[in-house]
C-alpha cells in the first residue's frame, strides 16, 4: 500500500496514536543520553581521590565533645589513637585535659622586649603539629615603626639578616582568647566555645569548615586547613610529630577545619608554660593563672602599663602586652620633691611664680 | 492537517536546536572534567622542618656554679685554689694576667673589688661589706638596678621556665648572670637570629603594602606627635 500523503506520520501526536520511536529519535535521545551520563561521570572523577579509610561509623555517628560522657570520651580517644598511629606511625599520648577550678589563662608579652626572632612561632609550629605543607603558623610577628601602634603599617612577613632593627619593635600576635570571642558567637554549629579557663577551643570533629569564625576574629587568628595536613619525615622516613596531644589542642586535624592557638593546653592543663615562652630567649612572654593574686601575670597587670589590641571591638582578650614604666629617676619625679610645689596647700593665692608664668596674665 | 500542522522546515530546526546543542556540549563538558587544567590547591614541594636545635630552652648564659669554678688547662678548679697562692691587690685598674676574656664594661661599676671580695675569693661583696655567695648574685645586682630587680621578683622581668602551676612542678625563674654578663651586662643588640619563614597562606601572600595607610594619619595612632588643639595655646590665652 502506498502511504497516503495526507495520513498522519507515525508518531504524530496529533494521530491519537502511541508516538512510535524512530530511527533519528533514538539516535538523538541515545547520544544525547549518553553524552549526559559520561559528563556526570567525568564530573565525578574527584571522588575518586576522596579518602574513605579513615571514614568509620563510629567517627562518623560520634557526637560533640560536650555529649560525650567519661566511658564514652574513652572510646573515641582510643579510636583516635589508633587512626594517628595507622596513618602517621606515630603512637600518640592522647588525654582529654579538663579545665582546673580557680583557674583563668592570661597572657602578657614585654613589647619592649621582644627582638623578632620568630622562635615562638616554630617552637609552637613543633608543639602544636602545625601543618608543614601549606605552611601554617598560629602566630604572626608583626614589625612596626617605632612610635607608632598602626597595625596596618605592620608587616609580618619581614626577612633580615639580624634582628631587631633599631627602626622597628616587634609584637606578636595569636589568638588572644577573649572573654567576649566574636568567633563563638558566629560559629553555626557551636563547634567553637570558651571554656571555664578561658581558653577558646574546636571540637576539629564537629567543625564544618565554615569559616564564619575566621571572617569574624578581628586578630586573624584562626587558620583554616585547605588541604590535609603534611609534617615533615626525619633520616629514617619517620613522621615528626609531638606525641603529646589532647582532644581540644594539639591533636592532628583533617582537611577542612579551623584551627588556632590554645595556649598549648596539652602543656598548660598540666601545669606547665606553653612552648611559645620556653623558647623566648628574651624573656617577653608570661603566662599564667589571673585568678591567683600571687602569679606573674597577676603582679604584671597590677604593676605596669598593659594594653590590649583593638581594644575598642570589646573582645575583652586574655592576650595583653606591657611595657616598663618611667622609673622616677630625675628629681623633679619623685613625690614631695618638685611637683609639691605646682599643688600648693594654701589656697593658690600665692607662690605664682613657681606654678607657672603662663597663668600669670589670666582674668581672675 | 499536513504541512501546515508541523510547521515549515526552517521553523521546526529552529524549535530543535538548543536540544541539538544538549549532547554536545555534555561531551564538551566531559573532556574538559577530565582534560581540562587541574586546580593545584596544594603547594609543590617538600615541607620545610623546624629547626629543633635553634628551639632550646636552656639559659642564655651557663654560670660558674657556686663555689664558681673554671677550667684551667683543662682542669677544673674553683677560684680559691689559685688565689690562695697570690697576695690580693687593691690596685685597679690594671692588666690581668688571667681572665683575660673578662671585659669589664658596666658603666660606672668599673673596679673588680666593687663586687669580688678581696680576700674571699669564692664569694661576692655587697656595697655595705656584707658577703654573699655567688648563688645570690641577684642581690648584689639589685643594689643598684633596685627596680629591675623588684621586676624580676614579680616575675615581670627575665624568663621563667617550668611550671606556672607550683603545686606541680617547679617553676625555674633565671637569675641575671644566667642571661646577662655579669662584665659587660648590655645584651647585645644584635643578636645574630635569623628570621624564621614567615607564614604562607593565601591571605599572607598578598603583600603588605608599605604606603601608609589613611587611618594612620589619625591622631589617635600618632604615638610621637602632638595632636591639634593641645594645651600650648590654651595656656597662653
Amino acid at each position: 500500500m502506498i502511504p497516503d500523503n495526507d495520513q498522519p506520520l507515525p508518531n504524530d501526536p496529533a494521530a491519537g496514536g502511541k508516538p512510535r520511536v524512530t530511527r533519528r529519535s533514538f539516535l538523538r535521545a541515545g547520544i544525547g543520553t549518553a553524552s549526559g551520563l559520561a559528563a556526570l561521570a567525568a564530573a565525578l572523577v574527584p571522588l575518586k581521590d576522596f579518602d574513605t579509610s579513615d571514614l568509620t561509623l563510629g567517627k562518623f555517628l560520634q557526637r560533640h565533645y560536650k555529649e560525650l560522657g567519661p566511658a564514652e570520651m574513652d572510646q573515641v580517644l582510643q579510636r583516635i589513637a589508633r587512626e594517628v598511629e595507622q596513618r602517621y606511625g606515630v603512637r600518640p599520648e592522647l588525654r582529654d585535659l579538663k579545665p582546673k577550678d580557680g583557674v583563668e589563662f592570661v597572657y602578657a608579652l614585654h613589647l619592649g622586649r621582644c627582638i623578632g626572632c620568630r622562635k615562638c612561632v616554630h617552637a609552637c609550629v613543633q608543639e602544636n603539629n602545625l601543618s608543614r605543607l601549606p605552611e601554617m603558623q598560629y602566630i604572626r610577628v608583626l614589625e612596626m615603626p617605632r612610635g607608632s601602634v598602626d597595625v596596618e603599617r605592620a608587616n609580618h612577613n619581614y626577612d633580615r639578616p639580624q634582628v631587631p632593627d633599631p627602626e622597628h619593635y616587634y609584637m606578636p600576635v595569636q589568638c588572644h582568647q577573649c572573654a567576649n570571642p566574636p568567633c563563638v558567637k558566629v560559629c553555626p554549629i557551636e563547634a567553637t566555645w570558651q571554656e571555664p579557663d578561658g581558653v577558646t577551643v574546636i571540637d576539629y570533629d564537629w567543625c564544618i569548615g565554615c569559616r564564619y569564625c575566621e571572617a569574624a576574629c578581628p586578630y586573624w587568628a584562626r587558620r583554616f586547613n585547605f588541604t590535609k595536613p603534611r609534617f615533615t619525615h626525619d633520616a629514617n622516613g619517620a613522621v615528626i610529630m609531638n606525641p603529646n596531644m589532647n582532644y581540644l589542642s594539639n591533636r592532628p586535624r583533617k582537611e577542612g577545619v579551623m584551627e588556632k592557638c590554645h595556649f598549648c593546653l596539652q602543656r598548660t592543663r598540666a601545669g606547665r608554660m606553653p612552648a611559645c615562652l620556653e623558647v623566648c630567649p628574651v624573656g617577653a612572654r608570661k603566662f599564667g593563672n589571673i585568678l591567683d593574686p600571687e602569679s606573674e601575670v597577676s603582679q604584671i597587670l597590677k604593676t605596669k602599663h598593659v594594653f590590649v589590641l583593638k581594644q575598642e571591638l570589646g573582645t575583652i582578650p586574655r592576650f595583653f602586652y606591657y611595657f616598663d614604666q618611667e622609673y622616677p629617676r630625675t628629681a623633679g619625679c619623685l613625690p614631695n620633691e618638685g611637683y609639691g610645689d605646682a599643688f600648693p596647700e594654701s589656697d593658690g593665692s600665692g607662690d605664682q611664680g613657681r606654678s607657672g608664668s603662663a597663668l600669670q596674665g589670666a582674668p581672675a | 492537517m499536513g504541512p501546515s500542522a508541523r510547521g515549515s522546515p526552517e521553523s521546526r530546526l529552529s524549535r530543535r536546536w538548543p536540544s541539538a546543542l544538549v549532547g554536545p556540549g555534555f561531551l564538551v563538558l566531559a573532556a574538559w572534567f577530565l582534560y581540562g587544567p587541574e586546580t593545584v590547591l596544594v603547594p609543590a614541594g617538600e615541607p620545610i622542618a623546624v629547626d629543633s636545635r635553634l628551639l632550646s630552652i636552656a639559659p642564655r648564659r651557663e654560670t660558674l656554679g657556686d663555689p664558681p669554678s673554671i677550667e684551667v688547662e683543662g682542669v677544673r678548679r674553683t677560684c680559691v685554689e689559685c688565689h690562695a697562692l697570690f697576695e690580693p691587690s687593691v690596685e685597679t685598674p690594671k692588666r690581668l694576667l688571667m681572665h683575660a676574656h673578662v671585659r669589664l664594661d658596666h658603666g660606672i661599676n668599673d673596679r673588680c673589688r666593687n663586687c669580688h671580695h678581696l680576700q674571699e675569693r669564692d664569694k661576692l661583696v655587697l656595697h655595705d661589706g656584707n658577703v654573699i655567695p655567688f648563688r645570690e648574685s641577684q642581690l648584689l645586682c639589685a643594689k643598684c638596678h633596685g627596680p629591675t630587680f623588684r621586676d624580676w621578683e614579680r616575675g615581670a622581668h627575665g624568663r621563667s621556665n617550668g611550671y606556672w602551676d607550683r603545686s606541680r612542678g617547679q617553676l625555674v625563674r633565671l637569675k641575671c648572670s644566667q642571661c646577662h654578663d655579669p662584665h659587660t651586662p648590655r645584651i647585645p643588640a644584635m643578636d645574630p637570629l635569623v628570621p624564621m619563614p614567615g607564614p604562607r597562606d593565601p591571605r599572607a601572600d598578598r603583600g603588605v603594602s608599605t604606603a601608609p595607610h589613611p587611618g594612620a594619619q589619625h591622631p589617635v595612632f600618632r604615638l610621637g606627635g602632638t595632636d591639634s588643639g593641645g594645651s600650648p595655646e590654651r595656656m597662653e590665652k
